[in-house]
């Protein structure tokens, strides 16, 4: 992991993946974790995992609730997180900062920035409910008769939120319920407007609803009931509010699912969807649509260090500040002052110096004629960069799709979707692209600058077509825009001749690998969680708890299947290397490996080392 | 080409500085910003000096270019050593040079900079000198380069021997003998390049007209001297200088990294686990363009008179000739990075309780973010500098302090190799998830046996059609890394090739609506919608697919047939490139403005459009393809119109709600509904969506200003007008073409006002007219209704316009500019917001005092109380 001091370093110009990075970590993420706790979220049934237990909804939520502020607490640490029940009696104490909340709503926890002793009150809850079953239904007893209307909680949300979480953040709020009909009976018109007037203010507000509906085969969640007439097709909130380039249609985020499936669903919702770009794709000229590029893949890294002060009574997080300064003069400089050139030592007017006395040499300044500027503008260095481009895709062509090389890859890639909101007529063409490709079995061509201050790249634009998957996870349908490398980029190969294998032990190695291989597999990224990330991470929350970390408790899920792989060849294996021994392909005293580009004669490297 | 050493070579460098290299020539720079074109006057030898300086440029640092990690730093400091230089002039008032010493002749010719690697002084030298009164010949520079190559090589014989000539050809040659030198020149192995200051080039299409009788015989001599030669080329200097920008990749080979590869536990089945000793080396690296270093001018050279006297006198002296004694000189310093450390004690007094929160984010945007400048000065006065000393190092879960004073915790402990993990068919590799730079696998070269072990492991995989999945671990220790191997048989040798893959925690699943599966409120599946492409326009898209296909459309191959256009190992980051040019550009030139960088190397450019061969055909295809799918740029949004909640109440009406397919629920119980699509949406009904087209065409005409009444009165009409529009792509990025605004007479414009007064400044000269147009702009855009929109911006152009003033003695233009704003937008109807962002702005964008004034060589009638007073 790199100090934070090295972070630092880098430039806001000369970094892209930086940028990146500080992309998400600029925008402050808050979650209202708004639950339903009427009788049927507390009844009690049998918990399928242990024996002689019970359990509930609302303990099932909660426990789910937990695991996401965990996980947040340590990738966004920035980020707030807020816990809001309803349709229990239990009353909120008002405070000075706090408002009033409606009837049956109750701000369990109002939306704060996540801390350890709040994560683990929770979970205190949830250990004594697993003592006694009563606990959460003595915690928030549940409203008698009439439900509350929804109308209510909507209106206590955005109090609740309005309250706690910065203008600035991405505001979500989970609507956790498994009533899919709360206002039956007679004056549900009114109710249902009301219902829909005030999530419309909640959105103008800047939040999105994401409902996660529980259905259960006694009580399947039907959304056309209540639901579908009050949800919102899109967010309608305010731009100056609301993060701008996420539309959140609102729609998108709905889902239902049985409620051991609920943590799953959460976490497909963990991180909110961010768009990290919206540009125009022009496919040729006086034919743009528009698009957002998203970031499906990129590697989630440790977090960085701070440093902290100890003030006493608590411990103080340092900013930490970068600034120029002209060193003979210990003074600082203004960013807008600043020109850019070459590092001095390599500049004609350095030298002018250089004959003189070594020891008056200030090596650092450049001098010249008043009114000569031998340097460029940060506006100057920019326009190097990007050669002029303004942001956009601009299409080049098509090619096969096997012209996608293996080796052709630099670094992650990003995914593109149609905004029909820029351009009316995106999806459509877009669909028709992808439905083109996937026919025709080609990729597109793209150079693109995806921002500002990126530089142009070239990509391959490879289509994914929607696939309808058993397996729960869908794959949208878009395209990938995989970055190629530049002839910059590219190494030689290292070594251009070497010795090969014959055909007998081809074979040897070839059923052995037979054994080894998942017939319909491809890489599992699901299986494989960060050993190393994990592993870190829980030492950070037993830190944080203040606990003992126990590393024998941790698994490494990464590592091969040892056992597996030698029940199933493990002779195979001993017969291929008992073969390789044997081989003669070797036998010979000529150069083996050879170098490229080098004439070192390699004889003298033998005899074999006997390894195995 | 014959493989070269890299380094190892002395370059000679002859430059003619005879009378006629002093006539001037005028050089055309690249357009200026409007188009037009700009010309600067040179003589002869300073254009042609441009190449020789940069070609020492290029010696003296090519390492810098390519490498960016710090280790390399003293290398690139030093340059590569074996890259040497020595320069003689011919044409010289006196004779200096190693044969006249010995044996006279060889008049005019001197040895003007000893071989030596270049540096910094090399360059300095070349800016000094001047054509004189007398003529050399330049077969006697030859003979002197050869022999002080010689004798400086006498012991080193392997180095790489090359000779420059830079002439304009117009001073007499004595060319008897010169098939002796070809001989010596032949005998030695050195390369001959004669860059000649209008020489005629049929391939570059040059041709000088009125050509001296004497350079005509001049230029055939040279044509056929170095045409005798091994290596011998004469070329027009245009064209050298162009071709210096040429790309040019240094290929670089990895080093090879021992590592081994596993297949099983090897300390406990040690008989059947597999371990195979193995190389690897970068198949791909990302290379990025060489950093900048930042520099200042220097306030008030006067404090230093006392140590740079001595200097000063004599710089003076050498330039007597050329400059006036008294020359102002501004001096720029070369900036260092500090980190300073802030700590807020008073933060937990926050009355809102979100202190915390508001802490943590300023430590983003310090250092980020410009625009959040005005803040970040106000929210440093709470802040209190702390030392480095005092801090400790610690994790944030949360709001909590999470000890870790190492600064990590203990690592996972991790044996070092690649793990075998199993294997999958190649088809399901999904190329997509691809997340890095790509290695290579190889046998260890120093053994026969390893490498045929991972040869029959490459064929079998190759056989088989398969991949590997594997755990790569660099050093015990060090984090796994999960990844796949592929089998590569070349020619003579097998490997694998790695690329790591995303971990579980890598990849975000995000959803999206569907594009196919439209679903109505009634539960109907959609086949028809503005959304679903229909069958003519995917017939006109599989059309324009065909005919923008690039695999017939590179070049011709030896028999003849085309082949794929672009290919990765001739695409040159142009970034890198460009930015390189700018390095050597400004390193060797004493202004920018007066001799701007010139445009970029056409081969850096050459994959920027389709190929005309494509375009040509495809002409119809997209003609089809623009009327079939009627694509619509959305006008941007108008300024909210904040309540209007009631007006969806029209929504509840019959309008058909869509309903997407649903979004994944875990092995779902039920699986009818998920999404809702946009009831409202204007791609209903095409009629509607013409409507707001039309709207928005005049919209775009007057870019910024799209506060047309009409549109604001019709949300009713167009119920997307209403609907959150995120961001929608400015339509400047569109086209370069884009209107910049400029009202008749005036050079600043009101839709990129700040890069037009950039673009202005940079061409020199129009300073008062560039600050002047400038207030108009600001001032107008400012009292335009809506303006806060642009207010960031607006803060810009003031910052720039302010700077620009106190160093171009515009002070007064500010002063009165300034103080017209605030009398413009206090009053009525004003805009009160924006003159409160200047007044946060404080000195930065105030007045400019006589005090501050002063500090830059200006003159104020405004005093510091007054500047006080004017923010009050």
């Amino acid at each position: 992991m790199a100090p934070y001091d090295d972070w630092n370093k880098i430039d806001e110009e000369e970094d892209e993946e930086l940028q990146d990075a500080a992309y998400f970590e600029g925008k402050r993420d808050v979650i209202l974790f708004c639950i339903d706790c009427s009788e049927s979220m507390l009844e009690l049934r049998d918990d399928p995992d242990y024996e002689d237990t019970q359990t509930c909804h609302l303990f099932t939520v909660l426990e789910a609730a937990v695991q996401i502020q965990k996980k947040k607490v340590i990738v966004g640490p920035n980020d707030a997180v807020g816990i809001m029940l309803f349709n229990t009696t239990r009353k909120s104490e008002t405070s000075r900062t706090q408002s009033e909340l409606k009837r049956g709503t109750y701000a369990y926890q109002p939306i704060s920035p996540l801390s350890a002793p709040t994560i683990q009150e929770t979970i205190q809850l949830l250990d004594a409910f697993r003592e006694d079953p009563e606990e959460l239904r003595r915690a928030f007893p549940p409203v008698k008769g009439k439900k509350v209307p929804m109308g209510d909680v909507f209106t206590s949300c955005n109090w609740v939120l309005r309250d706690g979480a910065p203008k600035t953040a991405t505001k979500r709020v989970f609507l956790i319920t498994d009533e899919d009909d709360p206002h039956s009976g007679p004056g549900s018109q009114q109710l249902i407007t009301s219902a829909r007037t005030t999530l419309i203010d909640l959105t103008q507000a800047g939040v999105t609803v994401e409902p996660f509906f529980i259905s259960t085969p006694e009580k399947p969640f039907d959304v056309s009931k209540f639901y579908s007439s009050v949800l919102l097709p899109t967010n309608l909130a305010d731009e100056d509010e609301i993060d701008s380039s996420d539309p959140s249609v609102l729609p998108e985020s709905i889902s239902i699912s049985r409620i051991e499936d609920l943590l799953a669903q959460m976490r497909f919702h963990e991180v909110p969807k961010r768009a990290h770009f919206s540009i125009p794709f022009k496919l040729a000229e006086g034919l743009s649509i528009g698009v957002k590029g998203y970031g499906l893949v990129t590697e989630q890294k440790k977090g960085t260090y701070k440093y902290f002060i100890d003030l006493g009574e608590r411990m103080e997080v340092a900013s930490v500040r970068t600034v120029y300064i002209d060193e003979a003069r210990e003074a600082e400089v203004d960013k807008n002052k600043m020109v850019y050139g070459m590092s001095l030592g390599y500049t004609a007017a350095a030298a002018e110096e250089d004959e003189e006395d070594e020891s008056k040499i200030d090596s650092n300044v450049r001098i010249v004629k008043v009114g000569k500027r031998p340097f460029y503008t940060a506006e100057d260095i920019r326009s190097f960069r990007t050669l002029g481009l303004e942001p956009g895709i601009k299409l080049l062509g098509f090619k096969d799709r096997n012209e996608l090389a293996f080796e052709d890859n630099i670094k992650h890639s990003q995914f593109i979707y149609p905004d029909e909101l820029a351009y009316s007529g995106s999806k459509r063409t877009f669909s028709a692209l992808i439905k083109s490709l996937v026919k025709k079995k080609k990729i597109g061509l793209v150079l693109a600058l995806t921002r500002k201050n990126a530089t142009p790249m070239f990509y391959a634009l490879l289509p994914q077509e929607e696939k309808v998957d058993e397996g729960g996870w869908n794959d949208p349908a878009g395209f990938h825009l995989i970055p190629l490398p530049f002839a910059d980029d590219i190494r030689a190969a290292a070594v251009e001749k070497g010795f090969r294998a014959s055909d007998e032990l081809k074979d040897a190695a070839r059923a052995w690998i037979d054994k080894l291989s998942v017939k319909n597999g491809a890489y599992p990224p699901d299986s494989y969680p960060n050993p190393a990330l994990a592993y870190h991470n829980a030492q950070l929350e037993a830190s944080a708890f203040r606990e003992q970390y126990d590393p024998d408790s941790f698994e490494d899920l990464t590592l091969p299947k040892y056992e597996m792989i030698h029940k199933r060849a493990g002779a195979l294996m001993k017969a291929w290397k008992r073969a390789l021994v044997n081989d003669k392909s070797a036998d010979v005293v000529t150069a083996p490996g050879k170098l490229a580009g080098t004439k070192r004669k390699a004889a003298s490297l033998f005899p074999l080392s006997l390894l195995f | 080409m014959p493989a070269e050493r890299a380094g190892y070579t002395v370059t000679m460098f002859l430059v003619d500085t005879s009378p006629s290299m002093g006539t001037t020539r005028t050089v055309e720079l690249p357009a200026g910003p409007n188009g037009e074109e700009r010309t600067a006057e040179m003589t002869n030898l300073e254009w042609a000096l441009q190449f020789v300086k940069l070609k020492i440029q290029d010696m003296v640092c090519t390492l810098c270019i390519f490498s960016s990690s710090p280790q390399y730093l003293l290398q690139i400091f030093n340059g590569r050593k074996t890259d040497q230089c020595g320069v003689i002039v011919f044409g010289s008032e006196e004779t200096d040079n190693i044969i006249h010493d010995k044996n006279g002749g060889y008049d005019n010719v001197s040895e003007y900079i000893p071989i030596g690697h270049p540096n910094a002084g090399t360059l300095a030298k070349l800016d000094a000198l001047e054509p004189s009164e007398f003529c050399g010949d330049p077969i006697d520079a030859l003979i002197v380069g050869i022999e002080t190559q010689a004798a400086y090589l006498s012991s080193k014989r392997t180095w790489t021997r090359k000779i420059v000539i830079v002439t304009d050809g117009e001073s007499p040659i004595e060319v008897e003998d010169w098939e002796a030198t070809v001989e010596k020149m032949n005998g030695l192995d050195i390369s001959l390049t004669l860059i000649g200051v209008d020489f005629d080039d049929e391939g570059f299409g040059f041709t000088e007209p009125d050509k001296s009788h004497m350079k005509r015989l001049n230029e055939e001599f040279y044509r056929m001297f170095t045409s005798s030669l091994k290596l011998g080329i004469v070329g027009t200097c245009e064209e050298a200088l162009q071709e210096t920008a040429r790309p040019d990749i240094k290929q670089t080979k990895s080093t090879l990294m021992g590592t081994i590869l596993r297949l099983g536990e090897v300390d406990t089945m040690g008989e059947e686990a597999v371990e195979i000793i193995v190389k690897t080396s970068k198949c791909t690296a990302l290379s990025r363009p060489k950093s900048w270093k930042k520099f200042a001018i220097r306030e008030s050279v006067d404090e230093d008179k006392e140590a740079e006297s001595d200097k000063d006198k004599q710089k003076e002296k050498e330039k007597e000739t050329k400059k006036k004694e008294d020359a102002a000189r501004v001096a720029y310093a070369q900036l260092r990075m500090r980190t300073e450390y802030y700590v807020d004690r008073n933060g937990e007094v926050d009355e809102d309780g979100d202190f915390k929160m508001d802490d943590s984010d300023s430590i983003t945007l310090l250092d980020k973010d410009d625009s959040e400048e005005p803040k970040e000065k106000i929210k440093e006065e709470q802040l209190e500098k702390v030392e480095k000393e005092q801090l400790v190092r610690g994790f944030k879960y949360g709001t909590t302090y999470a000890p870790c004073p190492d600064g990590q915790f203990p690592r996972l402990p991790t044996k070092k190799g690649i793990d075998l993990c199993g294997f999958f068919p190649a088809k399901n590799f999904r190329r997509e998830l691809s997340l890095g730079e790509i290695q290579y696998v190889w046998g260890d070269p120093a053994s026969a046996q390893q490498q045929v072990a991972l040869s029959s492991i490459v064929q079998a995989m190759y056989e088989k059609n398969v991949m590997a999945i594997a755990r790569w671990v660099t050093k015990d220790g060090m984090d796994p890394k999960m990844g796949v191997l592929t089998p590569v048989v070349f020619d003579e040798v097998d490997c694998l090739l790695w690329t790591q893959m995303p971990f579980a925690d890598d990849v975000r699943k995000y959803t999206f609506a569907s594009l196919d599966h439209l679903v109505s409120k009634k539960g109907e599946v959609l086949t028809e919608h503005p959304f679903i492409p229909t069958e003519e326009q995917r017939e006109a898209m599989d059309n324009f697919v065909d005919a923008m296909d690039l695999m017939d459309a590179g070049e011709r191959d030896d028999e003849g047939n085309r082949q794929p256009w672009f290919d990765t190992l001739l695409s040159y980051n142009p970034a890198i490139h460009r930015t390189k040019q700018a390095m050597f550009h400004c390193a060797v030139v004493s202004d920018i403005a007066t001799n701007p960088l010139p445009s970029p190397h056409p081969e850096l450019l050459k994959y920027f459009d389709p190929p005309k061969r494509v375009l040509k055909r495809s002409r119809d295809a997209i003609e089809d393809c623009k009327s079939a799918f009627k694509v619509k740029q959305v006008p941007k949004k108008v300024a909210k119109t904040r309540k209007d909640g009631h007006a969806h109440a029209q929504d509840e009406d019959d309008d058909l709600l869509l309903l997407e397919r649903k979004q994944p629920s875990m092995r779902a119980v039920q699986a009818q509904v998920s999404i809702i699509q946009a009831s409202s949406s204007n791609q209903q009904s095409p009629s509607r969506s013409k409507a707001k087209t039309d709207d928005s065409e005049t919209e775009e005409e007057d870019e910024e200003e799209e506060l047309l009444p009409d549109s604001v009165k019709k949300p009713t009409a167009s119920p997307p007008a209403r609907n959150k529009q995120p961001l929608p792509t400015p339509a400047r990025s569109l086209s370069p073409e884009v209107d910049p605004g400029r009202a008749p007479g005036r050079i600043i414009g009101s839709t990129y006002p700040l890069a037009d007064f950039k673009k202005n400044l940079a061409q020199g000269d129009v300073v008062t007219k560039a600050v002047e147009d400038l207030s108009t702009v600001i001032t107008e855009i400012a009292m335009r209704p809506f303006s806060s929109r642009r207010s960031k911006e607006l803060l810009e152009c003031m910052m720039a316009m302010r700077d620009t003033s106190l160093n171009e003695d515009e002070i007064d233009a500010w002063n009165s500019f300034l103080t017209d704003l605030k009398d413009k937008c206090t009053s009525k109807p004003g805009n009160q917001e924006f003159w409160s962002q200047v007044k946060d702005a404080g000195r930065a964008l105030s007045l400019i005092s006589d005090k501050e004034a002063k500090k830059h060589g200006g003159a104020s009638s405004i005093t510091e109380e007054e500047v006080d007073k004017f923010l009050a």
